[in-house]
């Protein structure tokens, strides 16, 4: 059955190692080790190999060892406990998240994804303004102008180029034929491999100048009165020649990652980037490629955006979802010491260990982490796409790829430990097992 | 299990049962014959009084997939004044215009509906449809995949493509995204308009394939009906919304060369251009084609006032639109060489000359199309109105009275440009029961609900008879769900799961690797991950498939 079987089909592997999710890796185990592995990326590389190389799935309290079942209880008792939880991190797949959101309702907890800072940077763009976006496949066989902004996209998304940019082929703009236009602080810097023979125009630009580097193109798309010659000279220039190519492509395609833009009031940057792509198509067509996905980002907002109503940075305290994208911020509740439990879940890296804090912990987490501190509860989980079978959304928000399992070594899945801790809360209030509410 | 309904009357437009006194008897999930002395009867519900109806049907409500997402992601003021709180056995949610799945399976079980069908399913898309409708609780579902403006499919009809080559490529795409029918928005229009055309009317050639409007619903609509689909080709005609195009809609019908077709939301596509503003009512035009042409069937998309989203495939009209925006923000989105979305917030005003006509069109098409069978009742939720709206719309059909006052209020030049005041006719309580049951039922396929015969599947609500047809309809005394009772005096008793409704009909696998060979060339994810199987619906998706049967013998 799907949950259960190890996926045979080992030649298009779908890799949760970032919000492109390639999936035409082709993977082959071995008594549970990975023993090759071609197509991927090197952060591919390194989030299979993290995987494959944690085994142990002993639960640990207070750092010491335990048996799954006593992990259970002590999750249960630390959940019965709390007042007002704060369940954060988020890393996790489809189903994760559904059981999440259902503890979470019964629990008055608050959520926020690990990511929050970079998902509220363009959703407020959403929230308040909307947008004009595209897809890989769109961009793939349509682009003719690309406009990547900052300097980090294929850092962040590795085959970016071979997999969106620059295929081998595409429908209706042949590849070779594509404009590259790299806008972004790139003075100094040897750009990455994958760029270089793409012949790309640069336009440095440091991060915290871009806001004022895209209102001007905003202006001279539109053909208002632009005193370029206040910029530097061949910065002004560059924008008046970037805004006539914009203008006179079939087909421009604006990409950024959000998580880069990390500089203040980086949301009005990309509304001016997003609003220069709805401009753009008055006249001609334009779309935005805003990239994510990230440690399950999006995944983990599609869901809550459909059950709750709402994006992360929504508490359920109330009784009922409320939403606020400044005041839910993860970091600064625990800062501010509003919460009195955290649930950390984090199944896709061993990186991401949960902040450390002053009230009990408990982190369903990538069975590699290691703790400066051990948390109140520290339950390996399963991989997602390694360990268990599931669904991930990729940076576009619309395709979400099925994940397959190739090992089986007993690592519970985020849903199965969730909706284990969900069936104790129910039963230790008397209710009926298997009842929850749907 | 064995319960009886006793006393009830009974409305099954399918087994020709108008209003008579009677008993149900339901086992298990099942309706069932009249037992034998020896059997017990475990509950019985007495019902003298009441009224007694399938469980009704939805065929057109956009209730899950991206667009829909996209629509909560972009109005959190509509969660935030439609609070729903968590209760003992329900979930929290919220939200009136793009309300969350849990807060939508409940507000539909709660109005008597125990199956509900999305629309515009995009291929590419299909898990998270499939997600968020297996995450839609208490009802049945169900999704129309969306061709006509995908890459592919215009490539082989421009190539010249056998109907054979078509017709196995429809029949794939509905096993590989677990869907039980075909739509088509703007044939071909969407993907123009990613060619920078800003219209396609129905016989107006496509930018870059040179194939017609015309020829895509010709070719889709004989694909539905040599595959023996029982839904006939699901249409969003050319030209939504622009003044005048009711001859597209014409021609649209005209396109199915006298196949079955069905034309949805059909309000928006009957507007005429005659009058001082040039926006005029074409509804007796199209009623009269609908009337004369009995392969046509309708949806009709009414609109209520007040505030709502529109949420549409169609980016071409989406973004026409979108100065129209209110509150002032916007969405448009093209996807995966497949097609596209928009989603634009909009209030429809009542003193507005053309909100207030097209309430009145669409009220028009319901009360000029002679028979129920071929006029299904929708707001095109959310597009049109909300589908908590549809208390109130049965109570403008069944009500005249009603109907006429409601037309005073209105704009007046738009109330005058109406033929709605002389328009006599009240719906009954039989009419009712076929546009929301039993045809719906038909022109999908579902012989196991829309009816009450035994073998039927167990999904009946039962209202109380009310003089307000608006109060009747909006809570329901009773609502079972494949014979649980989920739904008391317009309550939740019981949270339930359904199922996901499927159409299976063969094809020759060949075509795969044509459509293989086009994945790897052009698209950005592998076949082997498109498709979705039964498994996975079941155990990773979270709703089980029911499959269907095809219509039997040669076309």
């Amino acid at each position: 059955m799907w949950n259960n079987k190890i996926d045979q089909t080992t030649t298009a592997v779908t890799c949760p190692g970032c919000g492109l999710s390639c999936d035409d890796l082709r993977i082959e185990t071995g008594n549970g080790r990975l023993t090759s592995m071609h197509n991927g990326c090197e952060q591919a590389r390194r989030f299979y190999h993290s995987a494959f190389d944690n085994i142990d799935r002993t639960p640990r309290i207070d750092g010491a060892p335990s048996s799954l079942d006593e992990a259970i209880d002590k999750g249960a008792e630390l959940l019965l406990q709390s007042r007002s939880p704060l369940f954060a991190g988020l890393a996790t797949d489809v189903n994760g998240m559904r059981g999440i959101l259902g503890l979470a309702d019964r629990c008055g907890a608050t959520l926020d994804h690990m990511n929050g800072d970079a998902i509220l940077r363009n959703l407020r763009v959403v929230q308040d303004n909307g947008w004009f976006t595209t897809t890989f496949t769109e961009v793939r066989n349509r682009a003719d102008l690309i406009l990547l902004v900052g300097s980090q996209c294929i850092e962040r998304f590795p085959r970016l180029v071979e997999r969106v940019i620059h295929p081998a082929e595409g429908l209706f703009s042949g590849p070779d034929d594509r404009k590259l236009v790299l806008l972004g602080p790139w003075v100094g810097s040897r750009l990455p491999d994958e760029l270089a023979p793409l012949n790309p125009t640069l336009i440095p630009i440091g991060l915290e100048a871009l806001s004022d580097a895209v209102a001007m193109l905003r202006a001279l798309v539109a053909g208002q009165p632009v005193n370029t010659g206040r910029l530097d000279d061949n910065l002004g220039d560059a924008l008046r020649g970037l805004a006539d190519e914009l203008k006179a492509a079939a087909y421009s395609v604006i990409c950024w990652s959000a998580a880069e833009l990390d500089i203040p009031h980086s949301e009005l940057t990309i509304l001016g980037l997003a609003e220069l792509a709805k401009a753009l198509n008055r006249e001609s067509r334009s779309a935005a490629l805003p990239l994510a996905g990230t440690q399950g980002d999006i995944t983990c907002n599609q869901v809550a955006t459909w059950q709750l109503g709402y994006p992360v940075r929504t508490r359920l305290q109330r009784g009922y979802p409320e939403h606020d994208p400044l005041l839910n911020r993860w970091q600064d509740l625990i800062e501010r010491g509003e919460n009195d439990l955290l649930l950390w879940i984090a199944s896709l890296s061993s990186e991401t260990t949960p902040p450390s804090c002053d009230v009990p912990t408990i982190v369903l987490g990538h069975p590699g982490m290691v703790f400066k501190a051990p948390p109140a509860l520290y339950i390996p989980v399963g991989v997602p796409g390694i360990d268990h079978q599931g669904h991930w959304y990729r940076s576009d928000s619309v395709c979400s790829l099925p994940l397959g399992k190739l090992r089986e070594i007993g690592l519970p899945s985020v849903g199965h430990l969730i909706n284990r801790l969900h069936e104790r809360l129910r039963s230790a209030s008397g209710e009926p097992v298997g009842g929850a509410p749907c | 299990m064995l319960i009886k309904l006793e006393g009830g009357r009974i409305y099954d437009p399918a087994n020709n049962i108008n209003g008579e006194i009677g008993d149900l008897y339901v086992r298990d999930n099942e309706i069932v014959a009249a037992p034998g002395d020896n059997e017990t009867v475990h509950r019985t519900y007495a019902l003298a009084g009441k009224i007694v109806m399938a469980g009704a049907i939805d065929l057109h409500t956009h209730i899950g997939g991206g667009k829909v997402n996209i629509a909560r992601t972009m109005l959190p003021e509509d969660q935030r004044g439609n609070v729903m709180a968590k209760g003992g056995l329900t979930r929290s949610g919220g939200g009136h215009a793009a309300p969350s799945t849990l807060a939508a399976g409940y507000r539909y079980a709660e109005m008597g509906y125990t199956s509900c069908f999305e629309p515009a399913v995009l291929p590419a898309n299909a898990r998270q449809a499939h997600m968020e409708m297996a995450d839609t609780p208490m009802i049945d579902t169900g999704g129309y995949a969306m061709l006509g403006n995908d890459d592919l499919l215009l490539q082989l009809i421009a190539d010249g493509a056998e109907q054979q080559t078509v017709n196995d490529y429809v029949a794939w795409t509905l096993q590989a995204t677990q869907c039980i029918g075909i739509k088509v928005v703007n044939p071909g229009g969407i993907n123009a308009f990613k060619f920078n055309q800003r219209a396609l009317d129905v016989d107006d050639a496509h930018p870059h394939y040179r194939i017609t409007p015309r020829e895509i619903v010709s070719k889709l609509s004989r694909a539905l009906y040599e595959l023996n689909v029982p839904h006939p080709l699901h249409v969003h005609a050319s030209n939504l919304g622009v003044p005048g195009n009711y001859l597209s809609t014409l021609a649209t019908m005209e396109a199915a060369e006298g196949l079955p077709i069905h034309l949805t939301h059909i309000q928006f596509h009957s507007y005429g251009t005659e009058g001082d503003r040039k926006f005029s009512s074409s509804a007796a035009v199209i009623a009269e084609a609908v009337n004369r042409q009995a392969n046509v069937s309708i949806d009709v998309g009414q609109i209520m006032f007040g505030q709502t989203v529109t949420v549409s495939g169609d980016t071409m009209a989406q973004h026409a639109n979108h100065n129209h925006a209110h509150p002032h923000k916007w969405t448009c989105m093209d996807i995966e060489c497949e097609a596209g979305c928009g989603v634009v917030p909009f209030r429809y005003r009542d003193k507005n000359f053309v909100n207030a006509l097209q309430w009145a069109i669409g009220l028009e098409l319901f009360l000029m199309v002679d028979d129920p069978w071929r006029v299904f009742l929708t707001t095109d939720h959310p597009n049109g109105a909300p589908f908590t709206s549809y208390p109130h719309l049965i109570r403008l059909l069944m009500d005249r009275s009603f109907r006429n006052d409601l037309l005073g209020e209105i704009n007046p030049d738009a109330a005058s440009a109406s033929h709605l005041g002389s328009l006599q006719r009240e719906y009954s309580l039989y009419e009712i029961a076929i546009m929301t049951r039993a045809a719906p039922a038909r022109i999908l396929g579902l012989t196991d609900r829309g009816h009450l015969a035994p073998g039927a599947l167990a999904d009946i609500t039962v209202y109380h008879q009310h003089e307000d047809p608006e109060q009747m309809f909006a809570n329901p005394m009773l609502v079972f769900k494949a014979g649980d009772l989920v739904v008391e005096e317009g309550r939740i008793s019981k949270p339930v799961k359904g199922t996901t409704q499927v159409v299976r009909p063969e094809y020759d696998p060949a075509i795969e690797k044509e459509i293989g060979r086009w994945f790897e060339r052009y698209h950005s994810i592998s076949l082997h991950n498109f498709g979705i199987s039964d498994d996975e619906m079941a155990e990773g998706i979270g709703s089980r498939v029911t499959v269907h049967p095809c219509r039997e013998g040669r076309p």
